[in-house]
């Protein structure tokens, strides 16, 4: 699962999510690609298990690329434990998604295969998402 | 030279977000046309027709004849701006033509005779670097796009600017190195079996690897 190597504070501030993405939102590198269409903390788990659901469905052909980084950690408290007494452990890493943002690009593979990878891949993602091309150039 | 489509519009009367908001609102995309001799112009397009355009390709290389307020001018399309959620086009922009201007366009890239390459044959796979790569020509003798030969290459092989055979008249701007176009790569996917270490690391872990903060210092 992608993580920081390191980070120069454990805990970070919940965070609200506005607006669109300002960047990231066009494909840079492959033909293919999954926009987020909602805002939303997307986890390193899920993206992990996107990213397998369409490497798994690309059967060892293309290539992919993931555009986004989970660096927000993010803590929970222990259960059956009273409110108060400071901030809790760090449990899990976040990305925080925009919408428009690109997650996954794909190449290498044929149209119909590179959907069908990127819709099982989102099913893994708590957003909705979209599939998109490279727009036709001629 | 293919035939040159022409695209109607109107004038808006005034410049600024309220008035492209106000032609968006009217189901018309906000445009500028500017360049040549003419004043900057601030227009709106019809929606479909700027769709009509956009679903026939390579807009950004084509030349269009634009009618504004019944005056026909020959124009390059050099930007369109979309939605970052809907792609929708939001924005337009148009450069007017003199005769003999010479422009600098991003021209598409074409792959031919990836079945002849033994690179992709066996299993690699083709890494654009540049979808499209910019150049400097006359306007009118813009190349719909360059063709890049995959026939005999390797897994490990680089296609740079000049092993591309470019029109007469077309010069690429980047003039100090021979750029790459492509590369081969060996795939990179690989269906990993996830091992119990590599499970087992958490964000604690991560934390307790990182050193400890500098001491917080203000101003």
């Amino acid at each position: 699962m992608l993580q920081p190597n390191r980070t120069k504070y454990r805990k970070a501030f919940k965070g609200r999510i506005h607006g669109n993405a300002k960047g990231a939102t066009s494909l840079n590198f492959g033909a293919f690609g999954l926009k987020a269409m909602e805002p939303e903390r997307v986890s390193a788990r899920q993206l992990e298990a996107a990213r397998r659901a369409i490497v798994r469905h690309m059967k060892r052909q293309g290539k992919m690329w993931i555009r986004v980084f989970p660096d927000v950690p993010v803590s929970k408290k222990p259960t059956e434990v009273r409110m108060g007494k400071g901030k809790g452990t760090p449990e899990l890493w976040v990305v925080r998604v925009k919408p428009g943002r690109i997650l996954f690009e794909l190449d290498g593979v044929s149209p119909a295969v590179a959907k069908e990878a990127c819709e099982l891949g989102a099913a893994k993602l708590p957003i909705a998402c979209k599939f998109i091309v490279r727009p036709t150039e001629a | 030279m293919a035939e040159i489509d022409k695209i109607a519009a109107e004038l808006r009367p005034r410049s600024g977000k309220s008035s492209a908001r106000a032609a968006r609102r009217a189901g018309q995309i906000p445009g500028v046309l500017y360049g040549g001799e003419g004043p900057p112009l601030a227009i709106a397009l019809n929606r479909r027709e700027l769709d009509r355009e956009l679903a026939k390709g390579r807009f950004s290389t084509r030349l269009l004849d634009l009618e504004v307020d019944g005056k026909v001018e020959r124009v390059l399309p050099r930007e369109v701006q979309f939605h970052v959620v809907t792609d929708q086009p939001l924005h337009a922009d148009f450069m007017r033509l003199t005769a003999g201007a010479s422009v600098t366009v991003m021209v598409p890239v074409h792959f031919v005779n990836e079945v002849d390459s033994p690179g992709i044959k066996l299993g690699g796979v083709l890494n654009v670097v540049r979808h499209r790569v910019e150049f400097r020509c006359r306007a009118d003798q813009i190349p719909e796009f360059i063709t890049v030969d995959l026939a005999g290459r390797a897994i490990g092989d680089s296609i740079h600017i000049s092993a591309v055979k470019l029109p007469e008249g077309v010069t690429p701007t980047i003039t100090d190195r021979d750029f790459t176009i492509a590369t081969i790569a060996a795939p990179t996917l690989k269906l990993e079996i996830e091992t119990p270490a590599a499970a087992a690391v958490t964000p604690e872990a991560a934390a307790a690897a990182t050193p400890a903060p500098a001491a917080p210092g203000k101003g």
